[in-house]
C-alpha cells in the first residue's frame, strides 16, 4: 500500500502537527507576556538604541549597525501575532500593561500595529542619513499610536 | 412605629431642604471686562498649554475643518458616567458665541456655568483658578476668533446629574479653598514661568497628583503620581526625573516634549500623555525650557 517513504512522511507530518499543537497549547499567558516583553525591550528597544542617536545627531548613520538591530528585532518578534490570545490578558505571575482595548477593539489594534509595520518597512529601505532621518519619525509615531490606545501608562 | 416613621420622614425632608438651601447656585455677577487689546497669539499658546482640544474635540460625524476645532461632543468616559464636553467655537446657539467674557471667566476660575450651576471638575477649573486674568481674556479672544461650528453636543450621561451639580458646592468649598499658585521671588523668571504653566493652564497636577477620598487633589503628595483617573495603569511621578534616569537633563526633557515617541521617548505616550505631548510640542522652545526647568527642580 504505502511505500516506506510515504509512511515516513505521513508519520513525520503527524508528529510535527501534534508537536506544534502541544507547543501552541503550552504557550501559557505568562509565556506570551514574556515573549511580548522581550520583543518590546530587546527587539524594538534595540532598534531605538541604534536609531535615536542618529536622529539627535549624536551618532552617524551606520547601515550595518542598523541592519543588526533590525535582524535582532525580527528574530525576537517574528511570532508576534501568536501572542495575543484571549487568555493572555493577564498573566499568572507576569505583569502586563496591555489594555483590554486590545481584545475589545481587535481591528483598531491591528490597524495601529499595521501602521507601525508599514512605517518600519519603509524606514528599512533608507540608504543614507537623510532618507533615514525622513523615514524614522513615522516609526516612532507608529509606536505612539499603539501605546496611546492599547498600553496602560508606565510607572 | 408609625410615629418613628413620621419623624424619620420629617427629618429626611428637613435634611433635603437644608441641602437644597445650602446648594442653591450663586448667580454669576457681571464685572467690567478688562480694557486691553487681546493677544490672539498668546491665546493660542494657552489653548495648546491647556490642551483644550484633547477633551473638546469634535465628535464623530464632524469632518474637514470642524474635526480640528474644539467643536465638542467627543464622548469622555469617566467613573461617574460619559461626559460630552461642550462646543468652544463661537457658534451663537451651540457654542460660546453668545458668552460674555465674565461668564467665561466664572467658568474657568470658579467652575460656574453662566446659568449658575456648578461645573463638573473633569473641567479642571481648580488649576485654571491660578491663571492670570489677562491670559483667560486672551484665551477667550482666541476661541472667539476660531471658525464657528454648529454642533449641539448631547447632554452628559451621568446618573443624578442635577443633584450632583448641587452637591458639588460642598466639594468646591473644600477643593477650591487652597491658595492659588503664587510666583516665588527667590527663583528665576523662567522657573516661575514654568511653574505657572504647569500649575495653572497646563493643569498637570490634575493627573500627576493623587486624589484623596473626596476626589480632591492631595497637596501633600503633589506630583507623586498615582492611579490613572480613567482606569487602568499608574500615572508616573514627576519627582526626581533626572535622578531616576528618566531624562538626562533639561535639554533632553525639552526634546522629549518636542518629539515624543517619534524620537523614542516612550514615557511620553500612554494614558493620554501622547496627546498632551502633541499639544505641548506646539509651544515655543523658551516655554518648554521653562516647564522643564521647573519640573526638574521637583524633588
Amino acid at each position: 500500500m504505502f511505500s516506506k517513504l510515504q509512511f515516513g512522511l505521513m508519520a513525520g507530518v503527524l508528529a510535527l502537527s501534534v508537536g506544534a499543537g502541544v507547543a501552541f497549547a503550552a504557550m501559557s499567558a505568562d509565556d506570551a507576556i514574556k515573549a511580548r516583553k522581550a520583543c518590546m525591550k530587546m527587539g524594538h528597544g534595540g532598534v531605538m538604541k541604534a536609531a535615536v542617536p542618529v536622529m539627535k545627531g549624536e551618532a552617524k548613520f551606520d547601515p550595518a549597525a542598523l541592519k543588526a538591530a533590525f535582524d535582532a528585532e525580527d528574530a525576537v518578534c517574528k511570532d508576534w501575532s501568536m501572542w495575543w490570545g484571549a487568555d493572555t490578558q493577564k498573566g499568572d505571575k507576569e505583569e502586563t500593561h496591555a489594555l483590554p482595548a486590545i481584545w475589545t477593539d481587535p481591528k483598531g489594534f491591528e490597524a495601529a500595529a499595521g501602521k507601525w509595520y508599514a512605517a518600519d518597512q519603509n524606514m528599512r529601505k533608507a540608504t543614507d542619513e537623510a532618507s533615514f532621518k525622513a523615514a524614522f519619525p513615522a516609526v516612532g509615531d507608529g509606536c505612539k499610536g499603539c501605546h496611546e490606545k492599547f498600553r496602560a501608562p508606565l510607572q | 412605629m408609625r410615629r418613628k416613621l413620621q419623624i424619620l420622614v420629617a427629618l429626611a425632608l428637613l435634611g433635603f431642604g437644608a441641602f437644597w438651601a445650602v446648594t442653591t447656585p450663586t448667580p454669576v455677577m457681571p464685572e467690567m471686562p478688562p480694557v486691553r487689546t487681546a493677544n490672539l497669539e498668546n491665546g493660542k499658546l494657552l489653548f495648546n498649554v491647556g490642551g483644550c482640544i484633547s477633551c473638546h474635540k469634535a465628535g464623530e460625524g464632524l469632518t474637514d475643518v470642524a474635526a480640528g476645532l474644539p467643536a465638542g461632543g467627543k464622548p469622555l468616559k469617566t467613573p461617574i458616567g460619559t461626559l460630552y464636553p461642550p462646543n468652544l467655537t463661537p457658534d451663537p446657539e451651540t457654542g460660546l458665541g453668545s458668552w460674555k467674557f465674565y461668564e467665561f471667566e466664572a467658568a474657568m476660575q470658579q467652575g460656574l456655568h453662566r446659568d449658575g450651576s456648578n461645573l463638573i471638575p473633569a473641567f479642571p477649573y481648580g488649576s485654571y483658578r491660578s491663571m492670570k486674568p489677562e491670559d483667560v481674556a486672551d484665551l477667550f479672544a482666541y476661541l472667539q476668533s476660531l471658525p464657528s461650528v454648529k454642533n449641539q453636543v448631547p447632554p452628559h450621561d451621568v446618573f443624578g446629574l442635577k443633584i450632583m451639580r448641587r452637591g458639588l458646592k460642598f466639594w468646591k468649598a473644600r477643593a477650591l479653598a487652597n491658595p492659588v499658585w503664587q510666583p516665588d521671588a527667590s527663583k528665576s523668571e523662567s522657573w516661575n514661568r514654568g511653574a505657572y504653566l504647569v500649575n495653572g493652564p497646563g493643569h498637570c497636577q490634575e493627573c500627576h497628583t493623587p486624589r484623596d477620598l473626596f476626589m480632591m487633589s492631595d497637596a501633600s503628595r503633589a506630583f507623586m503620581g498615582g492611579p490613572h483617573p480613567e482606569g487602568k495603569g499608574t500615572v508616573p511621578s514627576l519627582l526626581r526625573l533626572v535622578e531616576r534616569k528618566r531624562y538626562k537633563d533639561q535639554a533632553d526633557l525639552v526634546s522629549a516634549f518636542q518629539n515624543g515617541e517619534s524620537f523614542g521617548y516612550e514615557h511620553m505616550s500612554s494614558g493620554g500623555m501622547g496627546e498632551v505631548q502633541t499639544n505641548l510640542s506646539k509651544l515655543p522652545e523658551a516655554d518648554l525650557n521653562a516647564i522643564s526647568e521647573y519640573l526638574l527642580s521637583l524633588k
